[in-house]
């Protein structure tokens, strides 16, 4: 039951507050009323109209118990009031919504959770072969580079170093030609050699080997070097060794000339005698 | 004036101190606000016509806040509470603004 029930039930305020002032007639204060009001005072304020009433209690101010306890349940009110306007611009419809909206904006954000997923999953995909098609590039690159070193060995442009044997021929005598130092390189060549050097002269594809002038010592792709000649081969020491020393062979001819061979294997030979790379007057390469 | 006090105060306390309320009570929140303003314009009402009550006053607003909360609680409960809080606020909105046209009767006559 309000006031306003009965307020709005009941036609005449008249009637009303006589049965109020029936039932409550210790209570009854009318708004504006004193809280001495008494009944006589009282039915002299209806003609009173309801605009006087507002303004007689609004001021002056009286502490009653009447205004004492409505001012508490209108901070009440406020209270409420200001919590529930503060909540809902807080944070968006969730603070206060129920169960059944919470799941429907649950649902939703399954379905755009999935559709997220779906676009990331499709990305990665793209990612994954983007990074694929860049590593084979960087592959390539890398098999290129290193193409370039290994015919950078053979070219004798770069230097190299591996495993290998030393060989040193010492001809004081002066008995040892361009043919015989040929014969040991092709040798070594044959034992799977992969990069020679004579003394400080690179031995490559296009390698001459000459007798020097009046029988003394060889030149190599025009350089002359003198005794000891000192071979560095890269290869395998194992296949090295031998095809030198096999019966006929390369060292047995040497020291037939009185010359003296010293083979000796390493784990570590640098061949750092380097040619200059030079660019064909007339060949070109017939690939890309 | 005092009671209007009280409301400025309360708003304004309500705004400042932030005052956390049990997440059992928020969703009734609403609704109780806007039966207690009910009552509010129902005592207003009852002010303009002489015969304000502070003692119904108290009952009426306390009941209407209760029964509203009630009534939703009740929705929730059955699964219906959607349209039940609409409902109540669609009732409580018509005595509001009923209310506010005797209070408007008074204080403009019109």
């Amino acid at each position: 039951m309000s006031d306003a029930d009965e307020n709005g039930e009941r036609n005449t305020p008249a009637e009303q507050e006589h049965r109020l002032r029936r039932e409550l007639p210790a209570e009854v204060v009318s708004g504006p009323g004193a809280p001495g009001a008494q009944a006589p005072e009282q039915s002299a304020e209806p003609q009173l109209t309801g605009r006087q009433r507002l303004v007689k209690g609004l001021w002056p101010p009286r502490v009653s118990r009447a205004q004492l306890t409505v001012a508490v349940l209108l901070f009440v009110l406020g209270l409420g009031l200001a919590i529930q306007v503060r909540s809902t611009s807080d944070n968006s419809a969730l603070r206060g919504a129920r169960q059944e909206d919470l799941v429907r904006i649950l649902d939703e954000l399954d379905d755009r959770t999935q559709r997220l997923e779906d676009e990331k999953q499709g990305l990665e995909d793209q990612r994954t072969e983007l990074e694929n098609s860049s590593d084979q590039a960087e592959e390539a690159r890398k098999q290129t580079v290193e193409k370039e070193r290994q015919l950078g060995i053979l070219a004798g442009t770069v230097a190299a170093q591996g495993p290998g044997i030393t060989m040193t021929v010492t001809d004081t005598k002066g008995a040892v030609e361009a043919d015989m130092l040929l014969d040991a390189i092709q040798e070594l060549r044959a034992a799977g050699a992969e990069a020679i050097q004579v003394n400080d002269v690179r031995v490559v594809a296009n390698t001459y080997l000459t007798d020097g002038t009046g029988g003394k010592g060889v030149s190599v792709d025009g350089h002359k070097i003198s005794q000891p000649y000192r071979f560095k081969v890269i290869g395998k020491p194992q296949d090295l060794e031998p095809a030198l020393n096999i019966p006929g062979g390369v060292v047995q001819t040497l020291e037939k000339e009185q010359a003296t061979v010293a083979v000796s294997r390493s784990e570590k030979i640098v061949v750092d005698a380097l040619r200059a790379a030079q660019r064909p007057d007339y060949a070109r390469s017939s690939s890309q | 004036m005092i009671a209007v006090l009280g409301l400025v105060v309360g708003v304004v306390v309500g705004l400042f101190v932030r005052p956390e309320v049990p997440a059992v009570v928020e969703p009734y929140l609403p609704i109780a606000v806007v039966a207690a303003l009910d009552a509010v314009f129902g005592g207003l009402r009852a002010m303009l016509d002489g015969i304000f009550d502070d003692k119904v006053f108290v009952v009426s607003f306390l009941s209407n806040v209760v029964v509203a909360a009630l009534i939703v609680f009740l929705g929730d409960k059955l699964g219906v509470g959607a349209q039940l809080s609409t409902g109540v606020v669609v009732v409580l909105g018509i005595r509001i603004f009923s209310n506010a046209a005797a209070i408007r009767r008074h204080v403009f006559r019109a």
